[in-house]
C-alpha cells in the first residue's frame, strides 16, 4: 500500500480514491469511437478518402495525370488542388487558437503565419498532404488511385536544419511570408526579444558568478493510438462531421468559416477519443475540409483515417535554448537571459506559442523575484514535419534549459540546488520562499532519498563494474490556475434535476482519457450532496454534439477538471432558490424559512416536519427543473502552485543505456478534485516524459530528408518493461479562487521529466549530456567512449 | 454480421462451383461462421478488419495495423495473438475470442475497470488499448494464474498505452489473478 493522499477538507465526493466514471465501458470493449462508428454498417453507402502524400521534403506539382487512376475498380471521385472548390479556398494554418477559446478566421490566434493551403500545389516535408484527395468504395481502392495517379513533381532543394535555414541562399519555405526563413515578428507573440525586464548586460557583468549552458528540445510526437479519424455526410445543405477532435465548437466553427456554412448547417460530434496529448495542434486540420468537399461530391458519406505512418502528422516543437545566469555568492540569482531558436518544420502553427506564450508565463511567476531577465526567440522555417502543440508546450521545452541552469548554478555555487530553487522562484504575489515549491522539493527530497543518494556528479559508487548511479530533479511553476484560464471565454453547465431527483448533466467536454468528466460528475453529486444525490443518479453523455448548443469545454490544460465544476456550485446554489419556491406553498412556509438536507426539505424552525424532494417533485407537473450556467472563469491572480520531478537513474557505462530506476513526481493541486485520476496523470505522464528523454525522436535521413521511423518499432515509446517504479505525490498547499481553487495537473506531470532525468545521469557520471533522447551514443560520447 | 452468413446461405450453389478450400470456417465467440473466400473476404483481409468491419466487433483497436502495439489483441486457441498480423485465411478452423465474448462478470474486465487504488492511478484513461490489453491479459494468467509483477511486466510489453497507465494495469492484473483464484481457477 503506497502512502495515500490526505485531502486538506474532507468532501463528499471529491477528492477520493474511486474508479473512473467510464472504466467498466471502456475495460468491456464497449466504448465507441470515431473509427468504429464510421462503419458502413451505420452509414451505408460509405467511401474512404485518402491523400497524395509528398515523397520529397519540397517540391512542386507541376502536372497532375489522373486517367489511370480515374479507370480503376471503386474509384468514385477525386478533389484536385486546381479544382474551383479547393482552389478558391483560403490559405489557412492549423493553429486558430491555443485549444481554449473557439476563433474565427479572422481572429486566428497565428493569423501572421497563413501558410497552409488545404490541398495545394506545393508540399515542404515528406509527407505533406498535397495535390489530390480520392474516395473510393474501399480504402484498398483508395490507396490504389493513389499509387496510380501520374505526378510530374518539381523537386526543389531542402534545409532541415534551422542555422542552415537562416543563411543566405538557404532554400525558402514560405517566401511570401519569410524571405530568410526566420518569422516575422507577429502580434500576439511580439518582438524578438518578448520579455526584458531590468537590465541583463550589465546584470551579468556584475554578477559574482556567471554560468552558461545549451540544450537541445527535440521533435517527440503525441502518438495517440486513435489516428486521426472524420466522417462527413451531408444531408441536403448541411454536414455532420464525426470525429476524434477534441474539440467539437472549434470544429465547427472551423468548417463553417472555410467552407462559407452558417454555423447552424454544421454540426460536430466527437464520441470518446483515444489519447489526444496536443496533436495536430487544435484541430483545424485541411483534412477535414476535403473530405467534407468528397462528400458533397459524390453525395454520400465519405470517411478519411490516417495509417499509423500518417499519423505521424506533427511534432512537439524542437528547440536550442541558450542561456547565461548571473548569481551573487549567497546563493541569489540576479540576472537570466534566455534564447531559443525553434525548428517551426514545414508549417508555422503554435511554435511561437511554445517559443514564447510559455516562457512569458514563467516570468510573471517563477521568475518574478528574478531582477533581471531577458528572453528572445526566434521560430525558423524548415523541412521537416510540423511542430504543433504536445502535451507541456513551451513549458517542456523550457524546463529543459531552467532546470539544467539551476543544477550548473548550484554546483558552481556549491549550494544544493533544491535550496537555491527555495530561494529564488516564486510569484509575483507572495513573497519568498514560496510555501508550494518548497513543501514540493521537500516532498520530492523526502522520497527520493536526496540526500542520502546525492553525491559529488561521477562521484558514487560503482556496481557491478560499469553500473553508476545518480538522483536528479527539476521544477515548474504550474499553469493551468482558473485566473489562466481566462482566455478560454464563457464556460457553460446545464444541470436538470428529474422528479425522482435524478440527474441530467450537460458538462460537455470531449472524453480523451484524462479523468475529467468523472471530475464532473463527482463535482456534479459535491454539489447537489443536500439532494442526497450520487454520482451513479448523474447522466452525464461520453458523446459531445454541437447541437447541445452548449460550449464544449476544451480538454486542454486539465482545466476541465474543475472549470465546469466550479459552476456546478452555483448552479446548485439556484436549483435550491428553485426547490425551495415550488415546496413554499406546498408547506405553506416562505421559501426563505425552508432548508433542504439530504433529499430532504422542511422548515428550518421544524426539522422533523416536511418532505423528501423527490415527493415534493413527483407530486407536481413532473416538470424537470434545469439550471443554465454560463460565465467567464475567475480573474483574480491568485498565484500559482509548483510542480517537481525526481528521478534516480543508473547509467552503464560501458554500454551507455540508461535506466531509470525511480521516478517521483510531486503536484501541488490546490485541490486535488479525483484522486485516482490525478495520480493516473503523474503516473502516466511519464510515459511521454520518460520516452522524450530516453528514447523517442524522429529520425530523418539527412541527405533526403526522409524521415525513417514514422512506424512504432522504430520510434520506441516505452512498454511496461521500461517503466521504473513511479510514486504519485498530490498536495493541497496553495489554493486559487472560487469554490475548490484548484489547478490542472496533466501537461505539468511531463514536463520536468526529461530534466530530472538528465540532471540525474549528469549526477551519476560527472558528464552531461544536453540533447535529448539521451541515448546510448550520446552517454559515449559525453563519456569520452567513442 | 448476419449479412455475410445470410448471402452465403442463399448462394450454396455457387460452392459447388468453387473449391472446397475457398469457404473459410472460422469459430468467433462460440459461433461457427462460414466465408466465402473471394466474396466475404480476400486473400489479404487480416483477421482484424473481417473482425471488426464484416462481423463488427469494434472491441479491438487497429492502431498500428504493423504488429506493434498490440490493440488489435484477440485470443486464438487461448493464446494471445495480434489480429491484424493474422491472414483471415490463416484463423480458418480455429477459435477466436474477441472482447465481446467475454462474460459480463469477467475477472480481467472488472479488474481493469475497479482500479483505484492510491499509488498507481487509474488501469486506463482514453480506454483505446485497453481491449487489447484485457485479452493479452486473459491469456497470459491462463497460462500464468499467479504471476509476480516482473511477469507481468514481461508478458504484457508487447502491448502499448499511451496514457501511461502501466503501473496501474499490472495491479489489475494482480488483482484479476486474485478475483481467478477466489472463484475457482480460469474459465
Amino acid at each position: 500500500m503506497r502512502e495515500p493522499f490526505v485531502p486538506r477538507e474532507r468532501r463528499a465526493f471529491l477528492g477520493q480514491y474511486r474508479p473512473k466514471i467510464d472504466g467498466r465501458e471502456k475495460a468491456s470493449g464497449r466504448a465507441t469511437y470515431a473509427d468504429d462508428l464510421a462503419s458502413p454498417a451505420r452509414f451505408p453507402g460509405m467511401l474512404y478518402a485518402k491523400v497524395l502524400r509528398s515523397p520529397y521534403p519540397h517540391a512542386r506539382i507541376r502536372k497532375l495525370d489522373l486517367s489511370k487512376a480515374e479507370r480503376l475498380a471503386g474509384v468514385i471521385a477525386f478533389l484536385r488542388y486546381d479544382d474551383p472548390e479547393v482552389a478558391s479556398l483560403r490559405k489557412t494554418n492549423a493553429g486558430w487558437t491555443d485549444g481554449v477559446d473557439t476563433v474565427s478566421y479572422r481572429k486566428m490566434m497565428w493569423g501572421t503565419f497563413r501558410d497552409r493551403f488545404v490541398l495545394g500545389d506545393y508540399a515542404c516535408w515528406a509527407g505533406d498532404e498535397v495535390g489530390v484527395a480520392v474516395a473510393a468504395e474501399t480504402e484498398l481502392a483508395a490507396e490504389e488511385a493513389l499509387r496510380l495517379v501520374e505526378v510530374e513533381w518539381e523537386v526543389l532543394p531542402f534545409v532541415l536544419d534551422p542555422y542552415e535555414a537562416m543563411k543566405s541562399g538557404a532554400p525558402l519555405v514560405h517566401p511570401d511570408i519569410s524571405s530568410n526563413n526566420v518569422f516575422p515578428p507577429d502580434p500576439f507573440g511580439g518582438g524578438d526579444v518578448f520579455v526584458d525586464k531590468g537590465d541583463v548586460d550589465s546584470g551579468l557583468a556584475s554578477a559574482q558568478l556567471v554560468v552558461e549552458g545549451r540544450c537541445v528540445y527535440h521533435n517527440a510526437t503525441q502518438n495517440s493510438l486513435d489516428n486521426w479519424c472524420c466522417l462527413v455526410e451531408w444531408v441536403g445543405d448541411s454536414l455532420t462531421v464525426w470525429s476524434n477532435s477534441y474539440a467539437t465548437d472549434q470544429t465547427r466553427m472551423h468548417v463553417s468559416q472555410m467552407l462559407g456554412l452558417p454555423i447552424h448547417k454544421v454540426r460536430a460530434v466527437s464520441p470518446y477519443v483515444g489519447g489526444q496529448f496536443g496533436r495536430g495542434d487544435t484541430g483545424d486540420q485541411p483534412f477535414f475540409l476535403f473530405t467534407a468537399l468528397l462528400a458533397k461530391k459524390t453525395g454520400r458519406p465519405v470517411k478519411f483515417k490516417h495509417t499509423r505512418r500518417e499519423s505521424f502528422h506533427d511534432s512537439r516543437q524542437p528547440a536550442i535554448y541558450e542561456a547565461k545566469v548571473g548569481a551573487l555568492r549567497d546563493g541569489t540569482i540576479t540576472s537570466m537571459h534566455y534564447k531559443s531558436l525553434g525548428n517551426a518544420g514545414a508549417y508555422a502553427d503554435h511554435t511561437m506559442f511554445a517559443l514564447k506564450y510559455a516562457p512569458k508565463e514563467i516570468t510573471e511567476v517563477a521568475l518574478a523575484h528574478v531582477r533581471d531577465v531577458r528572453f528572445e526567440s526566434f521560430g525558423v522555417y524548415t523541412n521537416k514535419i510540423p511542430a504543433c502543440m504536445m502535451r507541456g508546450v513551451g513549458n517542456s521545452q523550457f524546463n529543459l534549459i531552467f532546470g539544467l541552469m539551476i543544477d550548473k548554478v548550484a554546483e558552481a555555487l556549491g549550494m544544493d540546488p533544491v535550496e537555491l530553487c527555495v530561494r529564488n522562484f516564486g510569484h509575483e504575489w507572495e513573497s519568498l520562499p514560496d510555501k508550494s515549491l518548497e513543501r514540493v522539493l521537500e516532498e520530492g527530497s523526502r522520497r527520493i532519498g536526496w540526500k542520502e543518494k546525492r553525491h559529488a556528479a561521477g562521484q558514487g559508487p560503482v556496481y557491478a563494474g560499469t553500473l553508476r548511479r545518480g538522483v536528479g530533479f527539476s521544477c515548474h511553476p504550474a499553469w493551468h490556475a482558473e485566473w489562466q484560464e481566462v482566455r478560454r471565454g464563457k464556460v457553460q453547465v446545464g444541470v436538470t434535476l428529474n422528479p425522482d431527483c435524478t440527474v441530467m448533466l450537460n458538462a460537455p467536454s470531449v472524453e480523451t482519457g484524462n479523468g475529467s468528466n468523472t471530475c464532473n460528475v463527482l463535482g456534479c453529486a459535491e454539489a447537489l450532496s443536500f439532494l442526497g444525490v450520487e454520482p451513479e443518479d448523474i447522466h452525464w453523455s461520453s458523446v459531445v454534439d454541437s447541437d447541445r448548443g452548449t460550449k464544449d469545454c476544451v480538454q486542454t490544460d486539465s482545466a476541465v477538471s474543475f472549470l465546469q465544476s466550479e459552476l456546478m456550485a452555483l448552479a446548485a446554489r439556484e436549483l435550491k432558490e428553485r426547490i425551495r419556491e415550488i415546496a413554499a406553498p406546498v408547506l405553506g412556509a416562505e421559501a426563505p424559512e425552508l432548508e433542504i438536507e439530504r433529499g430532504r426539505i422542511f422548515p428550518k424552525a421544524e426539522p422533523g416536519a416536511g418532505m423528501a424532494v423527490k415527493e415534493l417533485l413527483s407530486s407536481g407537473d413532473l416538470a424537470p427543473i434545469t439550471v443554465f450556467m454560463s460565465r467567464q472563469p475567475l480573474a483574480d491572480k491568485t498565484g500559482v502552485p509548483y510542480i517537481a520531478n525526481f528521478a534516480e537513474v543508473e547509467v552503464d557505462t560501458s554500454t551507455g543505456r540508461v535506466q531509470t530506476l525511480k521516478l517521483v513526481v510531486i503536484n501541488d493541486c490546490g485541490t486535488v478534485m479525483y484522486a485516482s485520476g490525478a495520480e493516473a496523470q503523474q503516473v502516466g505522464g511519464q510515459c511521454i516524459g520518460m520516452g522524450e528523454a530516453l528514447t523517442e525522436e524522429i529520425v530523418y535521413d539527412e541527405a533526403t530528408g526522409m524521415p525513417l521511423n514514422f512506424n512504432w518499432i522504430d520510434y520506441h515509446i516505452p512498454t511496461m518493461a521500461d517503466m521504473p517504479d513511479i510514486e504519485p505525490v498530490l498536495l493541497e498547499v496553495w489554493k486559487g479562487g472560487g469554490e475548490y481553487g484548484a489547478c490542472g495537473i496533466g501537461e505539468g506531470t511531463v514536463t520536468c521529466t526529461p530534466r530530472a532525468i538528465l540532471n540525474a545521469i549528469y549526477n551519476a557520471i560527472g558528464a552531461r549530456i544536453d540533447e535529448i533522447p539521451a541515448t546510448p551514443d550520446k552517454v559515449l560520447r559525453a563519456l569520452g567512449k567513442i | 454480421m448476419a449479412a455475410a452468413i445470410e448471402t452465403i446461405e442463399t448462394e450454396t450453389s455457387l460452392g459447388s462451383r468453387r473449391a472446397k478450400t475457398e469457404t473459410i470456417h472460422i469459430r468467433v465467440n462460440g459461433s461457427w461462421r462460414e466465408f466465402e473466400l473471394g466474396r466475404d473476404l480476400q486473400s489479404e483481409t487480416t483477421l482484424a478488419q473481417l473482425l471488426r468491419e464484416a462481423l463488427g466487433f469494434t472491441g479491438l483497436k487497429t492502431a498500428c495495423d504493423e504488429g506493434a502495439c498490440g490493440a488489435c489483441t484477440v485470443i486464438r486457441d487461448g493464446k494471445a495473438v495480434l489480429s491484424c498480423m493474422v491472414l483471415a485465411v490463416e484463423a480458418d478452423g480455429h477459435d477466436i475470442l474477441t472482447i465481446e465474448g467475454l462474460a459480463e462478470d469477467d475477472p480481467v474486465v472488472e479488474a481493469f475497470a475497479e482500479q483505484c487504488e492510491p499509488g498507481y492511478g487509474t488501469a486506463l484513461q482514453c480506454g483505446y488499448c485497453t481491449p487489447g490489453f484485457v485479452m493479452a491479459a486473459k491469456a497470459f494468467l491462463a497460462e500464468n494464474p499467479s504471476p509476480t509483477l516482473a511477469d507481468i511486466k514481461e508478458g504484457l510489453s508487447g502491448n502499448l498505452c499511451r496514457c501511461g497507465c502501466y503501473a496501474a494495469i499490472a495491479m489489475a492484473v494482480l488483482r484479476a489473478a486474485r478475483k481467478i483464484a477466489e472463484r475457482g481457477g480460469a474459465r
